[in-house]
């Protein structure tokens, strides 16, 4: 289970960092296409994952990550560090 | 912007590899003076023979540099003879005879620091002089160099670099597709304290690029090696290694003053800005060394 308040926390930095309205961020929508991510932007989604939250990401921890949904469960899991 | 069209380097980089093998057994043999010699004939051939980087190089002399046709014809075999001599040394160099060469540090006090501490440090080159024959030399100050290429030119001259024992001198970090696998290599590198050396003036399709005026036309410069290093938030040094006599090279460096933009977005366009300059200078004084075959102006604009 997911904290609301994590979530939030998530679409806020999202949607400040990447510069789209907050209201568009659902938890079904695909990531890279509602945020318009090419590869340099992942650069950025790198250091504000690891600068926000304070865990080392992988290439690999990106390819699981289809949408909103994938990313909360990923952020969430790291957190509590269980990968 | 994406770049898209006939105006991008398509990934591979020209030269066959018994011709190279040639020039690695003859200089073994004979000495770097026979490999010149025989340098200033094959360089009549591939004026003809090869009319992409020809017509590139005939661009530059006669829209860029405002030179006429006989000029212009002089400074075609001049550029191809400096590509084929930055060849021919880096062969030698790693063939360790750097003791026939002599080799000058325009290494200012900071970067000189820099280098001998234990930060990570980000070097942007360019197709440049003969940024490689000083590639052993990074060794001095006991750090790993790791060099970032695509995947599709390093796969092109992995070979010559194996018979050039350039592996030895430094590490590769390959592009490949869109796997973003290269950035963590970057990142750990740099977190390791090695240094990480990326390429600033050359485009490859779809990239993402920046239009600057360079040399008093428009040219586009690609983002990622300049966002890569804004991020990565480390020490970014401009490396250039020009011919400037017989046997003679400068290694040149230029501290890059990013870290004083206090916007994170901006700071990508402050260092392309500086590289552009920094870059202008040393190609306005050895245009010859210039060596990015490929239609880098937009000469409409």
């Amino acid at each position: 289970m997911i904290e609301p308040e994590l979530i939030e926390k998530i679409n806020i930095i999202l949607a400040e960092e990447f510069e789209v309205d907050p209201d568009i961020i659902k938890p079904e929508a695909n990531l890279m296409e509602t945020l318009e991510l090419d590869s340099l932007d992942l650069v950025d989604m790198v250091v504000l994952i690891e600068h926000n939250f304070g865990f080392t990401v992988r290439a690999k921890d990106f390819a699981e990550i289809k949408t909103f949904e994938d990313f909360y469960q990923f952020i969430n899991s790291r957190m509590n560090g269980s990968q | 912007m994406a770049h898209n069209d006939d105006k991008s380097w398509s990934g591979k980089s020209r030269g066959g590899f018994l011709g190279y093998l040639i020039f690695v057994k003859l200089i073994r043999s004979f000495g770097v003076r026979v490999a010149y010699v025989l340098l200033s004939f094959v360089v009549v051939y591939f004026i003809p023979f090869a009319p992409s980087a020809t017509c590139s190089v005939w661009k530059f002399s006669r829209i860029i540099l405002g030179k006429g046709r006989c000029a212009s014809f002089f400074f075609l075999y001049r550029n191809f003879y400096s590509l084929g001599r930055a060849i021919i040394d880096k062969i030698a160099v790693n063939q360790g005879k750097y003791n026939q060469y002599k080799f000058d540090f325009s290494e200012p006090e900071d970067v000189k620091r820099l280098l001998n501490s234990r930060q990570g440090v980000v070097i942007i080159g360019a197709h440049f002089g003969n940024w490689e024959v000083g590639a052993p030399f990074f060794g001095k100050y006991g750090k790993k160099m790791n060099v970032v290429m695509m995947n599709l030119e390093f796969e092109g001259i992995r070979r010559i670099l194996e018979l050039n024992r350039s592996l030895d001198a430094f590490n590769v970090i390959t592009i490949e597709g869109d796997s973003l696998e290269y950035i963590f290599k970057i990142r750990d590198a740099l977190a390791r304290g090695e240094y990480v050396s990326l390429q600033g003036d050359r485009i490859s399709r779809s990239e993402k690029h920046i239009q600057k005026t360079f040399m008093g036309k428009s040219a586009s410069f690609p983002l990622g090696p300049f966002v890569i290093a804004a991020r990565m938030n480390v020490p970014v040094v401009f490396y250039f290694a020009e011919h400037i006599g017989f046997k003679r090279y400068k290694f040149d460096f230029v501290l890059s003053s990013y870290n004083d933009v206090n916007q994170d977005k901006q700071r990508e366009k402050f260092l392309v800005e500086e590289y552009v300059k920094v870059l202008e200078d040393r190609v306005k004084r050895y245009p010859e060394q210039w060596h990015n075959f490929y239609e880098f102006w937009d000469y409409e604009r």
